[in-house]
């Protein structure tokens, strides 16, 4: 019986909160036919975005809420209101969710004073409650139909201001918009570094290999001595220029992952890495692999992860673990140092780095987290989509 | 000596039978891709198989694997395997089954004529070959370890001798004599809490083990 009345007076409080929402945005609705009679006559245009802006606060407050009470998360799609005022004002009148939002309000009007159903309900309640639990041992019957108000305040809530399917598509678009341009940023980046290295590296020392070898040929009769040292250098120059291209070959596609795949490349990695690295990767070795796209990037996170464990950390340990999930493949790369990485998206567009990471894994529609609280350890964690 | 050689790359196919028969060495077949690889091995029976990593049909590490599976077939068989970049794992790998008659190299290496020739005599001898870069990666990726304790010339030794290289090398390429690279040699060992080897190939083998476990 206590539990039951507790758990009434919980849903109580949340119906309470609801209508309280509810009265707000009753009030707030006021403003809003301020701000139609302003849009209308021009006069306060500006005033559009910003009331859409906060209907979205008042509306994710609503879905916190619910989300508390049915332990359900309703996603939310709104397209971002930037820009100058006409960018703002259209994406604040042909956001779908804008619309969503303001039926909900509507709704909310009417159905935000269940709360006040929950008071008769106590008064009946409690004493006939009380009666069927202490006297006769049975199961309380009114009040936990509070909680079944409150119930219906979620869901009602819940499909109202759930997304419409082409709110969702237009975030969808709005997402892949942004990583595809990250994408095709860190690709031109690369691209750029790519070739920067073979001209000022290879490149030059071919050069420098070919003019000594000219000399040489030069020399060949008048001074073999002089011609014997070009040859020498430009034996070194040779030698160079191919250390080189191997450095180069190794930053776009290390040639392991191409012979051994994800689990053996990424096991030679932990090998050379400076720590005691556990691998769990078992769940690769059979099975097909991964999209070459993929695997590069699962090697590129755990390599980037490792370097910086083993650089900035002062861990001597780490471990990496590789699995497959149901929507691709999820990678964790964990240390026992001290933490406090940071985390912030810098400006570099390339692909090193932890905005290097983020920005790779988004290109291939992932997801990447990094928890790195001062004191230690910090945790990567990449989940890549594909199909197996 | 009677070679075999594994190689796509015509190219570099033609420039190493060039090598190897100036050299005064027999070329007495040549596979261009991984299925002709065994074959000409068991057929010929060659003092050395020199094989490339990387061939046809999947440019995986077809040379590799066709390098052990040869050694499985052929107990002893020296092989020389290069490649355009060294794996530690492949290091590792080839030298599983023991380091007697195993070379594993970088292609650039065979530019150095004078040494790669010295090498393939080595691993055809028996010996080891180890490519420089392998030993520097074993021995600079640990922290804190006994290696740590060893003086720079200790350390020069050290991976003179993890390349594969026998005293009279050593002392050699360091300008220093015989009886000193024995002696730091035996402080090496001392140091690593190695039990003192004899020369050759296992002195290689205790040193690579100690690497690899470090």
């Amino acid at each position: 019986m206590r539990e039951t009345v507790r758990q009434a007076g919980r849903a109580t409080v949340q119906l309470a909160l609801g209508a309280g929402l509810a009265l707000f945005s009753c009030l707030f609705i006021t403003v809003l036919l301020i701000t139609a009679i302003g849009t209308v006559t021009l006069i306060g245009a500006w005033l559009l975005p910003e009331t859409v802006l906060l209907t979205r606060r008042i509306a994710g407050a609503k879905r916190s809420m619910a989300a508390r009470w049915s332990g359900q998360e309703i996603p939310e799609a709104y397209q971002p209101i930037t820009g100058t005022i006409r960018d703002r004002l259209r994406t604040a009148i042909h956001d779908p969710s804008t619309f969503g939002d303001f039926r909900w309000m509507v709704a909310d009007y009417g159905y935000g004073c269940l709360v006040v159903l929950a008071l008769p309900l106590w008064l009946a309640g409690l004493p006939s409650d009380g009666v069927r639990c202490g006297l006769l041992g049975r199961r309380p019957v009114v009040l936990p139909l509070i909680s079944r108000l409150a119930d219906l305040d979620a869901a009602w809530s819940a499909v109202l201001l759930k997304p419409s399917p082409k709110a969702l598509l237009a975030k969808r678009v709005e997402q892949l918009t942004q990583t595809r341009a990250g994408a095709i940023a860190a690709h031109s980046a690369e691209l750029r570094r790519i070739e920067r290295d073979l001209h000022d590296g290879a490149q030059a020392r071919l050069v420098s290999l070919s003019m000594r070898i000219g000399l040489a040929k030069r020399a060949y009769e008048r001074d073999p001595e002089a011609g014997r040292r070009l040859l020498d250098e430009a034996q070194e120059h040779a030698e160079e220029a191919l250390a080189e291209l191997r450095h180069v070959v190794r930053g776009i596609h290390p040639p392991i992952l191409t012979d051994r795949g994800l689990a053996g490349a990424v096991r030679a990695l932990a090998a050379t890495s400076g720590l005691d690295v556990t691998v769990q990767a078992d769940d690769l070795d059979d099975g097909p692999r991964a999209p070459v796209a993929v695997e590069s990037a699962a090697y590129f996170v755990v390599a980037e992860a490792l370097t910086n464990a083993a650089k900035h950390s002062g861990s001597e340990r780490a471990s990496v673990t590789i699995t497959r999930t149901r929507p691709g493949l999820r990678v964790i790369v964990r240390d026992e140092g001290k933490g406090g990485a940071a985390t912030a998206d810098g400006g570099d567009p390339g692909g090193t780095g932890l905005p290097g990471m983020r920005r790779r894994v988004a290109a291939l529609d992932g997801t990447f987290t990094i928890t790195s609280p001062v004191g230690g350890p910090t945790v990567i964690e990449a989940e890549l989509p594909c199909a197996w | 000596m009677r070679v075999v050689i594994a190689e796509d790359n015509a190219l570099l196919r033609e420039g190493m039978v060039l090598l190897l028969t100036s050299a005064g060495h027999e070329v007495v077949a040549v596979a261009a891709a991984e299925p002709e690889i065994l074959p000409a091995l068991l057929a010929h029976r060659p003092d050395i198989a020199v094989l490339d990593v990387r061939m046809p049909p999947n440019f995986r590490d077809e040379g590799l694997r066709a390098a052990l599976e040869a050694r499985r077939q052929i107990p002893g068989l020296p092989v020389l395997v290069l490649s355009q970049y060294v794996e530690e794992a492949y290091a590792a790998e080839l030298l599983g089954g023991g380091a007697s008659g195993i070379g594993y190299l970088l292609k650039d290496r065979v530019g150095r004529v004078e040494e790669f020739l010295d090498a393939l005599d080595r691993v055809a001898a028996g010996g080891t070959a180890l490519d420089p870069e392998v030993v520097t990666e074993l021995l600079t990726r640990r922290r804190s370890t006994p290696l740590d304790s060893l003086t720079p010339r200790e350390r020069e030794v050290l991976t003179l001798m993890a390349e594969g290289h026998d005293n009279t090398t050593i002392a050699a390429t360091l300008v220093i004599t015989e009886r000193a690279v024995s002696k730091h040699i035996g402080n090496v060992f001392l140091k690593l809490r190695l039990p003192p080897a004899d020369i050759g190939h296992r002195r290689v083998l205790a040193v690579l083990a100690y690497l690899n476990n470090a």
